[in-house]
């Protein structure tokens, strides 16, 4: 896998924009996963230095929160929900079904950075069981053909089609 | 705030208002059990076993960071209490790993202690250890974070009082850890191994590497560091009377409180190399062969007194150490004064330009020296020149990030980006030997902008008039030029310093170069400009580089001084030296290091005493000192090695560690620390002050020393500045008198002189030898390094001191990172590999000295001595070959 280029132009720009504030850790990193899909670790000095820290407390942060991550991710990350209610209604042959279609084990990334596989505890959409996330886009009711079909759709890089998708559930 | 009264276990307590429940326990002399607090460390909670019950509310709470509340009623050991606090050690015990049989903490596991104190054998708790693996690439310290309990000590240490931030918490939950940037090993980290971590940890997650003993000491003995002029208070762990572990001392007040450095900590393995001298030794027929201590002192006193008698006392020189006690130092300078009747006696703290010192000595008549470090957190303003104490000085330099941490304003120049530019307010990037100029610039711009003391100028001190007509006279742009800084930057930096007193740090950049002497002048200047000398928080502190540098010249080891540091050229104190010890004493002055080796040259010298010293290892142009040396007609050497020097003596004595002996240090602070013997010498080694009193019986020296504390009674009787012997647990600082107004109570007496103003030639562009190489020491190593050279430790962690060169002149000479290249001088040849460091400018080199048997010292010249007393060894002009 390809390890990810990364802009350093965007990423110093961004650090700057955060350097003077107080207590401007988080956002900054918040803007960065944002930015990025994921926290470069070669810019841990970089924040650390701006933000007056020491490196390690600056990972300490990143890896103690799940929203950040230092590894490159995908442009849609999948969330498939382990949650009761959708296990109870086949969550886990969902899971099975993604596993299988992307090639991906749970938080495993496709060398074409398009997708990242992950799991999570609860989406807290138990009535729209067996339920996942796709990015900020929820899906419920999930059957076989429907997973394929929403990956189908994705893999097609429909970028319109996604704005729609996000639009509707903002 | 009114006191606030509570009772605990029923008795009534009053504590000041912010008082933790735990510290007013335990003021009162009620115990609890913790695994996280530490008394330097700011309280955490994160172990939760000093738990306590407040019987009123039914609260559970931990006590090391709840604060004291009007009428609390609290229980440390109520029924409640007790069981959360089983459980919390029966869950921490359930995921330790069951290996206490081969943990090195073995009895010392505070784990163990607590769950033993609680009774707590089995948990009946399934199993869950977290089994990380083992680390251990580094020569110093071994990881282990299965036993680790995170209690955040180590983490606390790192950030709080060594201030270096190697270590943080990463991930969360079960996965959490204390892990290095990017989970690296520690040898790829900021980590300075420092050891601080492994003292602390409270279980057996960290420990020290031993190569020869793994296990608990069989006892623990205070003593102090003897490397570098901090003088840290340690434990040394024994087994068999062998030194086999080093921690901080548990004494409070000390200088390094619960640190330590590399050095300190791990490079004490030396004493146990095999190098050490056993036996005294005789040369017959050209070999050193083993003689009795009777027979090898014999042939030293009368071979002395020999030369003495035939060629007269100006053929003898005694080149003592600074690393020896003062007691053998004071000794050692009167057997060369009394019996032998030379001044030739000087002492190693020469090579890093402690002789400068005596110029501030004039000015201050001797005051100026007592700058306890703890006050550095108390400054306005510290302004660090020439310095680079994390590595020369560690302990020096967690205070001075501690303070700037505090957000107390840090100016540092260096010409290298040193790792206290970090956490500097400004750096200045001043180019080598150029220093003087940049002060001189400073005080013109607080000149101009009025900011200097003026009641402090009439009151105490002579000739301002002449050095502010000569601040008027400089030239802002040419200074701009030859330190190779922004007119902007020294404004800004005068700014900064406007209407502030000034502590400044002052290192081996300037006490070794060039114009060390004018740049010592010049910061006086300044300091005197804006009052700060003599003020409470600011001031001079001059970085001792070995630990007993200060003690041996104030025991008058130096040969332009007296014990106390009285000048020779004094009529008064000389008469009364006289008097002490029934002798003529000459008033002119004797030889110093360099020049002993000058008239040994000349054939002007026939024997040479050498104590603690190796000048060839130490001193420029080896091979000019090994013919010098050689010349002479008798060479004594008393030292712990069979060092280089050693190996050309006529005579060795085997002599002792400090460890091994009892005495009295002076560190750079002016503390007079006393510390009694650890061990005994190996084989048949004598303590040196014994040996010296051996030697002065055997030259028929009427007053016998048949034990250390006649020595004492006789420095504490007749030197002023050490009358007060401390002792018990309580260490004195040297008494300071002086005659200047300044420093006296009624502000009434002598003046201190401002010194003229004095600009550096200009450099001469030099087509041959095109760049400066600087001379720099790094934290594995002292000195020269003819100790920690024998550390296994240090002799296995992979630093060969690689020559750190700048990425501008690497592209101009196609050199990358681990490229190997002759260093070539005028005077020499230096063959290592190198590293491309992005903070140094172009046209620069930085070569860490100690290194490959200290061959740096190859490339400078012995006699650079034409300007006064500076040395002038910090740079050197030389050229770079690829090889």
């Amino acid at each position: 896998m390809e390890p990810k280029e990364v802009d350093w132009g965007k990423l110093t720009s961004i650090i700057d924009k955060y350097s003077n504030e107080k207590w401007g850790l988080i956002p900054l990193l918040q803007d960065i996963q944002e930015t990025f899909g994921y926290i470069p670790p070669e810019s841990i000095n970089l924040i650390a230095n701006a933000m007056k820290l020491f490196p390690t407390e600056v990972q300490g942060v990143i890896s103690f929160y799940a929203g950040f991550s230092l590894k490159p991710k995908g442009k849609y990350v999948l969330r498939i929900c382990r949650g009761t209610a959708c296990h109870v209604k086949g969550g886990r042959s969902i899971l099975r079904l993604a596993k299988r279609e992307l090639a991906l084990d749970e938080g495993e990334t496709t060398s074409d950075y398009q997708f990242t596989l992950e799991t999570t505890a609860c989406l807290g959409a138990c009535a729209l069981a067996p339920a996942m996330m796709v990015n900020r886009a929820y899906f419920g009711k999930l059957s076989p053909p429907k997973i394929t079909n929403i990956l189908v759709e994705y893999g097609k890089e429909k970028k319109e089609k996604l704005k729609d998708v996000r639009d509707e559930e903002d | 705030m009114e006191d606030i009264t509570l009772s605990i276990n029923g008795r009534n307590i009053t504590c000041p208002p912010g008082t933790s429940i735990l510290d007013a326990a335990e003021q009162h002399g009620i115990e609890l059990p913790k695994l996280c607090y530490h008394r330097d460390l700011k309280p955490f909670g994160a172990c939760r076993l000093c738990l306590v019950e407040d019987e009123k509310t039914g609260r559970i709470m931990a006590s090391c960071v709840t604060p004291v509340a009007q009428d609390m009623s609290i229980l440390t050991e109520s029924p409640r209490v007790n069981k959360h606090r089983r459980n919390i050690v029966r869950l921490m015990i359930a995921e330790h790993p069951e290996s206490c049989i081969f943990c090195s903490k073995g009895n010392r596991c505070q784990l163990r202690q607590i769950a033993a104190k609680l009774g707590i054998g089995e948990t009946n708790l399934y199993p869950m250890p977290n089994y990380k693996p083992l680390e251990q690439a580094n020569p110093f310290i071994i990881r282990d974070l299965s036993k680790c309990i995170l209690c955040g000590k180590c983490i606390r240490a790192d950030h709080e009082l060594v201030v270096v931030g190697a270590i943080d918490y990463n991930l969360r939950g079960f996965k959490s850890r204390p892990a290095t940037l990017h989970d690296l090993g520690l040898e790829y980290s900021d980590c300075t191994f420092c050891g601080t971590c492994v003292s602390m940890c409270p279980t057996g997650a960290l420990s020290p590497k031993n190569t020869r003993y793994v296990g608990t000491p069989q006892r623990e003995s205070l003593s102090i560091c003897g490397f570098c002029g901090v003088g840290c208070s340690l434990a040394m762990g024994v087994v068999d009377e062998k030194i086999v572990e080093v921690n901080p001392s548990h004494l409070s007040g000390t200088v390094n409180g619960a640190s330590l450095c590399v050095r300190g900590h791990f490079a004490h393995d030396f004493l146990n190399a095999g190098e050490r001298l056993l036996s005294p030794l005789i040369r017959k027929d050209g070999e050193l062969v083993s003689a009795s201590w009777g027979e090898t002192l014999e042939v030293v006193a009368r071979r002395l007194l020999e030369i003495k008698r035939e060629n007269g006392p100006q053929n003898v020189a005694f080149l003592g150490s600074s690393k020896c006690t003062n007691e053998e130092n004071y000794l050692f300078q009167k057997i060369a004064r009394v019996v032998l009747e030379t001044n030739n006696v000087d002492n190693g703290g020469y090579v890093s330009g402690q002789s400068l010192l005596n110029l501030i000595d004039e000015k201050t008549d001797g005051r100026y020296r007592i700058q306890p470090l703890a006050r550095l957190e108390k400054e306005d303003a510290i302004f660090v020149i020439g310095a680079d104490p994390n590595h020369s000085v560690p302990v020096v330099s967690y205070y001075l990030k501690k303070a700037a941490k505090k957000g107390i304003p840090l100016i540092v120049a260096d010409p290298r980006r040193t790792e206290l530019v970090d956490f500097s307010s400004i750096w200045l990037r001043v180019f080598p030997g150029s220093d003087l100029e940049l002060i001189n610039a400073l005080a013109m711009l607080l000149y101009r902008k009025k900011a200097y003391a003026s009641d402090f100028i009439i009151q105490f001190t002579e000739g301002f008039d002449v050095y502010r007509r000569g601040l008027s006279s400089l030239d802002l742009d040419r200074i701009s030029r030859v330190t190779s800084i922004d007119v902007s930057t020294i404004e800004e930096v005068a700014e900064l310093l406007h209407g502030k007193k000034i502590a400044f740090m002052v290192g081996h950049g300037i006490l070794q170069q060039r114009y060390g002497r004018e740049s010592l002048d010049a910061v006086i200047n300044l300091l005197l400009m804006t009052g700060s000398l003599g003020h409470e928080g600011a001031g001079l502190y001059i970085l001792a580089r070995e630990n007993n540098q200060s003690g041996a010249r104030d025991m008058g080891a130096v040969p332009y001084g007296l014990p106390g540091g009285q000048s020779l050229s004094n009529d008064l104190a000389r008469r009364q030296w006289e008097r002490v010890w029934q002798v003529k004493i000459s008033p002119d002055q004797g030889l110093n290091m360099v020049r002993m080796i000058e008239e040994a040259e000349k054939g002007n010298l026939k024997a040479l005493y050498i104590m603690g010293e190796n000048p060839l290892r130490s001193l420029p142009q080896p091979e000019r000192v090994r013919s010098a040396l050689e010349k002479l007609d008798f060479v004594v050497v008393q030292d712990i090695f069979a060092n280089e020097t050693a190996e050309i003596a006529d005579v060795v004595l085997p002599g002792a560690a400090f460890c091994e002996k009892g005495g009295s240090f002076t560190n750079m602070e002016g503390r007079i620390q006393t510390f009694t013997p650890v061990v005994v010498p190996p084989g048949d080694a004598k303590p040196d002050w014994e040996i010296l009193a051996l030697l002065a019986e055997k030259m028929g020296y009427s007053k016998h020393y048949g034990s250390l504390e006649r020595v004492k009674e006789e420095i504490i009787g007749s030197v002023p500045m050490y009358a007060d012997p401390g002792g018990h647990g309580y260490t004195p600082w040297i008494r300071e008198t002086s005659e200047k107004a300044l420093f006296r109570p009624n502000g009434k007496g002598d003046l201190i002189p401002f010194s003229p103003v004095i600009s550096t030639e200009d450099e001469v562009p030099d087509d041959v030898y095109p760049l400066t190489a600087i001379l720099g020491s790094y934290r594995y190593h002292l000195g020269s390094g003819t100790r920690t050279s024998r550390s296994k430790r240090i002799q296995e962690f992979d630093s060969k001191g690689e020559i750190e060169i700048s990425p501008g002149d690497g592209t101009k000479l196609n050199l990358h990172d681990g490229d190997t290249v002759r260093v070539i001088s005028r005077y020499g040849v230096v063959t290592r590999r190198i590293r491309l460091e992005d903070g140094l400018r172009a046209g620069l080199i930085y070569v860490p000295v100690a290194f490959n048997d200290n061959d740096a010292r190859n490339l400078i010249d012995l006699a650079q001595l034409s300007r006064h007393d500076s040395l002038g060894w910090k740079t050197c002009r030389v050229k770079l070959e690829k090889v």
